[in-house]
């Protein structure tokens, strides 16, 4: 069965600064991501998968390539309609549960804010009854609604975030860094509320993340970005279980594991970027084992496998 | 048995906010060897970082250490000091850097934008240590090289923006080594960083102990990060230390229901399609006064006498003691919990 693809990124290219200061941030980027599914973009500080988020919010512009919504373009100049139409279906949940909620509105504002923007005409007596849906359906309690955020926990403050998303019934959620500002015991509620979510509404979700652990829990598919590339690509279990570029498995063997003696055996891998003769032979995407890709070369490909 | 370097004994801090009181610290004991790596874990508000505040006289205006001892025993002069007995800021000043070094969480917070690294870690050695600018600077740049700064006659003269988080937090380490400390403290070191970073930054902590003869107390609320680097691991719960042991001890055997919940919630321990297990509740109101067991109310095995009374102590072995009556002769036999099974058998690669 053909997997219907609801978002797609053709060759997305994210510069930032001009003239001589020019950053490209994101080169090339290419994935798809399915109805329904969780696909994860996992990297370090600095490697482009926040600004990839938020380039398809268009909070930042592209500079090159496509971002496909439904099979229609959303980046660069769309039509009002589908300006409204992604407002509406893309929604983002942010890492900072302290800085990402205005401290001088009350939860009721916060959350209802977006529904305001996009349903001018709906009534107060709807309006209510939406926040108060959103707010239970996160798990807090109707009557938080007319506090202000600095009178919640962080995991408390995630939720009032994931139920400002939850109340415009968005079909695609942006999840950046939703849990790394939270304690481990939190972490697993929000963790939980997200995939439950998943299952209620068949929401899509891109799952930005820097830590693998979580990822392998949380996602179906996973793109592992460094310095704006995309170098390693499929489903989550099979990337995880048999990495083949040499940054993944940098990564995989930072992950700190529960368990002592297995921690003292293990050998931390450094990625070294210099390790790739790219200006002999410049890497392309090859699929390395069955819907398994990986950004290498003639060369690497024979060696790494 | 090696050489204490600082015994705490019943210690209790309270804070008095709006009127009201809060416990804190609820009369907790602790020791920490010559050459250790202690770590203590728990969630935010359990206590952890004003525990260890207490140490270095640190704790806001409105704290107050109410009861205890805190004994520091690696004075030069081979004196044992009472730390709480402290009053002036100026005894503090012997106290801080140079006998205990402290290092925060966040290093975008903890340097001085507008002085280069070098200027600030030498501030440290001309501080704590008698000795020539020239000797001084000479110092800096060989601490710049041993917490893995390369170039360092290049990045003295830079300023903290110039360095990205994990080698900010390295200049951070340097400061505190530069005063020549004999315990370090961690306070989440590695929660704002990344987890290459936070690998790296972990065995660098490792090799500075070896090298400077440190004892380290490391604070966090991850029990994963510990695995890697923690000889003894005290897991903390609303002011109280309800489970002391060994890395192995903590890890392959937890008792207590908490120290068991904790590791059954790491996403590491997950399996895909499932929920992962949460800690239902919150943590108690520490302004009430707390009956029987803290952890009880968000116990679902709770026994019926964890509502009344605090359990003491049991002994699990030598190294490893918990405070649950789950461990006294009369209680039920639970069976092990399935992630620790797991981990025991090193089912989680």
């Amino acid at each position: 069965m053909e997997k219907e693809v609801l978002l797609e990124v053709r060759d997305l290219d994210v510069t930032y600064g001009e003239r001589k200061k020019k950053y490209k941030a994101v080169k090339k980027v290419n994935f798809k991501i399915y109805k329904g599914e969780t696909f994860g973009l996992v990297g370090e500080s600095g490697s482009g998968k926040t600004t990839i988020g938020r380039a398809i919010m268009r909070i930042v512009p592209s500079a090159g390539g496509e971002i496909l919504y439904k099979g229609e373009k959303i980046n660069g100049k769309i039509s009002p309609e589908l300006d409204r139409m992604v407002l509406k279906e893309i929604q983002m949940i942010f890492q900072d549960p302290q800085a990402s909620l205005n401290e001088r509105a009350k939860v009721d504002y916060i959350i209802s804010e977006g529904l305001m923007n996009i349903e001018k005409g709906i009534s107060e007596q709807e309006r209510r009854r939406r926040v108060e849906q959103a707010i239970l359906d996160v798990g807090l309690l109707p009557e938080f609604s007319s506090r202000f955020p600095h009178e919640f926990s962080g995991g408390q403050r995630q939720r009032i975030g994931i139920a400002r998303a939850l109340i415009m019934n968005p079909e695609f959620i942006i999840a950046d860094e939703p849990i790394s500002a939270l304690d481990v015991s939190v972490r697993a509620q929000v963790l939980n509320l997200l995939s439950d979510m998943q299952k209620k509404r068949q929401i899509t979700y891109l799952f930005i993340a820097h830590d693998l652990s979580v990822m392998r829990f949380i996602t179906d598919r996973i793109g592992v970005i460094h310095k704006g590339r995309i170098v390693e690509m499929g489903e989550s279990e099979e990337v995880i279980t048999h990495a083949i570029h040499p940054y993944t498995r940098a990564l995989l063997s930072a992950i700190p594991m529960p368990d002592p003696r297995h921690e003292k055996e293990k050998k931390l891998l450094v990625y070294e970027p210099d390790m790739h003769d790219y200006e002999k032979e410049p890497p392309k995407w090859r699929e390395l084992r069955p819907e398994h890709f990986v950004l290498a070369n003639e060369r690497e490909a024979k060696e790494w496998v | 048995m090696p050489d204490k370097m600082l015994t705490v004994e019943n210690l209790e801090i309270k804070f008095k906010l709006r009127g009201k009181t809060l416990n804190a610290i609820r009369g907790v004991s602790l020791d920490l060897y010559k050459g250790e790596i202690l770590a203590i874990v728990g969630e935010s508000g359990s206590g952890k970082s004003v525990f260890t505040k207490s140490f270095m006289g640190l704790l806001d205006q409105n704290g107050k250490v109410t009861a205890g001892r805190i004994t520091y025993y690696g004075a030069d002069d081979g004196n044992p000091i009472d730390l709480t007995a402290l009053r002036k800021e100026k005894e503090w000043y012997k106290i801080r850097g140079h006998e205990i070094a402290m290092i925060m969480q966040d290093p975008m917070t903890s340097l001085n934008p507008l002085k280069t690294i070098g200027v600030q870690i030498m501030e440290a050695v001309l501080l704590h240590q008698k000795m020539t600018r020239a000797e001084a600077r000479k110092k800096t740049l060989q601490y710049l090289e041993d917490v893995g700064i390369h170039h360092p006659e290049r990045r003295f003269d830079q300023y903290p923006h110039e360095f990205s988080g994990g080698m900010r937090q390295r200049v951070v380490i340097a400061i505190a080594i530069a005063c020549a400390p004999q315990i370090l403290i961690c306070d989440e070191p590695t929660t704002a960083l990344d987890v290459t970073i936070q690998a790296q930054i972990l065995a660098l902590l490792k090799e500075l102990l070896r090298k400077y003869k440190l004892s380290i107390i490391l604070i966090t609320h991850d029990l994963g990060v510990v695995a890697n680097i923690a000889d003894r691991v005290a897991v903390m719960y609303a002011g109280d230390i309800v489970e002391l042991g060994t890395g192995e001890d903590i890890f392959y055997d937890p008792r207590h229901p908490y120290t068991q919940a904790l590791l059954s919630s790491l996403p590491q321990v997950g399996v895909k399609g499932t929920d992962l297990f949460s800690i239902p509740g919150t943590p108690p109101n520490l302004f009430t006064e707390i009956q029987g067991d803290a952890f009880a109310p968000r116990n679902p095995r709770a026994l019926k006498i964890d509502y009344l009374e605090m359990p003491p102590y049991f002994q699990v072995s030598p190294t490893h003691k918990a405070k649950t009556w789950l461990l006294d002769p009369r209680a039920p036999k639970l069976e092990t919990p399935a992630v620790v099974e797991k981990i025991r058998n090193g089912g989680l690669v």
